[in-house]
């Protein structure tokens, strides 16, 4: 057999047969990732629950076999996360986040605790490690900034006077995943607690570094990569982020988080140059991210975590609902506008997936890739139902068949609005 | 009639007012440029009834149909591409401060390296005053430069 195999494979046929395989499956999962993006906006829900999906039923336990394509797919899942991490980290200028930090710290906080506390406690109580179990609650903190801010977009809320408490609170999180992912990378490469504590003082000492950078010298980082033509705009943020992300990976901080710390750094006309450019590219890769997670998981493995992580998006729906609905209230917003506050907070989409895919490669909890994927399937969609029909769904104030009060005298509050003289 | 201003984090800014009429209108400046008008509810005023969405292009005919200028949308980009650039509208005090003098009498120019662009009379603008052009009381006066500057050439210019 084997004196047989031998020569065979030295041929060059072999080759060329290969990278056709790999074309051919490639093809055929972006087919399949352009049919669903139609179902899914046909359905009025997001994407990613349809991609994870497909990458459940595509693999090992599936339907449709993946084989010659799976190496290009985890390097392309690997640049996915890197794009979509660069991107999230470029959402909010460095005014965003200091703004976000000044004046709705309170909501914040109880956004943390309420949300992350619940996923910790189920991790520890499935017999996770700690580590694990932490990870589980970043997946269950962090709401989908991707989701919320596309559906504000397409119901037309993003004038609503409660757009902007739903924004700070996800501008909360985004500085906290700052904070959270490099931690949660020296955890996982299994440091002891002294180690760890070092290695997470370093960590934070990277990022604190990544803000200076981005408050005082972004526009030295900008000019270094800024240029009048895409493709050479496009070549050297490329460069730059693999760069910085390979970086962060050798000095296991992560790729993902060294190149949400550099869109985190980079601003001005470069950030808005990269933000019209890279969108594409990142959906593209993006989404052979989601199926490369959902083919890694036998969908076997989803029954004995189904019910679960069933209770677990319950109970954090609830949660996040309650954050949401407090911060409104605080900010003075009618009780029909708290009530969609609430419910524009419930999804989990792209966030909660790279967390737990940094637990997967690091191979932190076997039932960790399972877990998040039913329950982010689960509150993607929900949430987004919930908040399309936000308006419809009574709030829970005339549950007990009281009519609502009289809707509140929604006045700016004087301390956020500024007046600008008549021109 | 106020105009209050609100961030909205990764989106833009959105202008906020209440018409004579009683309606409140909203009007969100997206980082691309894009406009939306929004009208808001009155049965639940957090929400709106509808919004129309405008490019850019569509945003400045529509400012044109209203009859005002596109001053404030230009000086917005301005201020995105000079980091550091502060633009602030001075409304000239009844009395005190430079009402009734000129520009050259603030020295402004020498003291805060502040530049006065433009003066609001009226109806009428006044681009590039000249240093003895007399302020009166009422006129907006539009004052560029780095923040500290702005902030000095304010309080010569109200007193």
């Amino acid at each position: 057999m084997l004196a047989i195999a031998l020569p065979l494979e030295v041929l060059p046929e072999p080759e060329t047969s290969h990278a056709g395989a790999v074309l051919i499956e490639l093809g055929v999962i972006l087919l399949v990732l352009a049919v669903l993006g139609r179902v899914a906006a046909r359905l009025g829900i997001p994407s990613i629950p349809l991609y994870l999906l497909a990458g459940l039923v595509m693999g090992d336990g599936g339907f449709i076999p993946v084989s010659a394509g799976e190496e290009f797919l985890a390097v392309g899942a690997e640049i996915g996360v890197v794009l979509l991490l660069l991107l999230l980290g470029l959402e909010y200028s460095p005014e965003d986040l200091r703004n976000g930090l000044k004046s709705n710290w309170a909501a914040g906080l109880l956004d943390g605790v309420a949300n992350a506390v619940p996923g910790f406690a189920v991790g520890l109580m499935l017999g996770w490690s700690p580590t694990a179990a932490l990870l589980l609650a970043g997946v269950t903190y962090i709401s989908s900034s991707g989701i919320i801010a596309r559906l504000l977009n397409d119901f037309e809320r993003v004038a609503n006077r409660e757009t902007p408490i739903v924004l700070s609170l996800l501008v909360m999180e985004d500085i906290v995943m700052a904070v959270f992912l490099p931690i949660v990378a020296v955890l996982l490469v299994g440091a002891s607690l002294l180690q760890g504590a070092i290695a997470a003082g370093v960590a934070l000492g990277i990022v604190a570094l990544a803000f200076v950078i981005s408050m005082r010298f972004s526009h030295h980082v900008s000019r270094l990569v800024h240029s009048r033509s895409r493709e050479l705009l496009l070549l050297g943020v490329l460069g730059l982020t693999f760069l910085v992300a390979g970086l962060a990976d050798a000095v296991q901080v992560s790729a993902a988080v060294g190149a949400f710390l550099l869109g985190l750094t980079l601003s001005g006309q470069v950030a808005d140059d990269v933000r019209t450019l890279l969108p594409p590219l990142r959906d593209v890769f993006g989404g052979l991210f989601f199926v490369f997670f959902g083919l890694m998981i036998d969908p076997r493995d989803l029954i004995p975590v189904l019910l679960p992580a069933l209770a677990l998006a319950l109970v954090t729906a609830v949660t996040k609902i309650y954050t949401g609905m407090w911060a409104a209230k605080r900010n003075g917003i009618g009780p029909k506008g708290q009530w969609r506050t609430g419910l524009s907070l419930v999804p989990r989409g792209e966030f909660s997936i790279v967390i737990a895919g940094l637990g997967v490669a690091a191979g932190a909890e076997s039932q960790l890739g399972p877990f998040t994927a039913a329950y982010v399937l689960i509150l993607a969609v929900v949430g987004s139902l919930l908040m399309r029909f936000a308006d419809k769904i009574p709030p829970p104030g005339t549950w007990g068949g009281r009519q609502q009060s009289a809707p509140s005298v929604a006045a700016p509050s004087p301390a956020r609005a500024r007046h600008i003289p008549p021109t | 009639m106020n105009i209050y201003e609100t961030p909205l984090p990764g989106i833009g800014v959105r202008y906020e007012f209440q018409a004579e009429g009683g309606d409140h209108v909203g009007v969100v400046v997206r980082r691309d440029g894009k406009r939306d008008i929004a009208l808001y509810d009155r049965e639940d005023p957090d929400s709106c009834k509808g919004t129309v969405e405008l490019s850019e292009g569509d945003a400045s005919k529509v400012a044109e149909l209203l009859g005002g200028t596109n001053i404030t949308a230009r000086l917005d980009t301005l201020s995105h591409m000079v980091e550091g650039l502060s633009i602030e509208w001075v409304t000239m005090p009844a009395a005190g401060g430079l009402t009734d003098k000129t520009i050259g009498d603030g020295r402004i120019r020498t003291e805060t390296s502040a530049s006065v662009v433009a003066v609001i009379r009226g109806d009428d603008g006044i681009p590039g005053p000249e240093p003895d052009f007399t302020l009166r009381a009422g006129d907006t006066v539009l004052v560029m430069g780095g923040a500290d500057a702005v902030r000095s050439a304010t309080s010569i210019l109200t007193g």
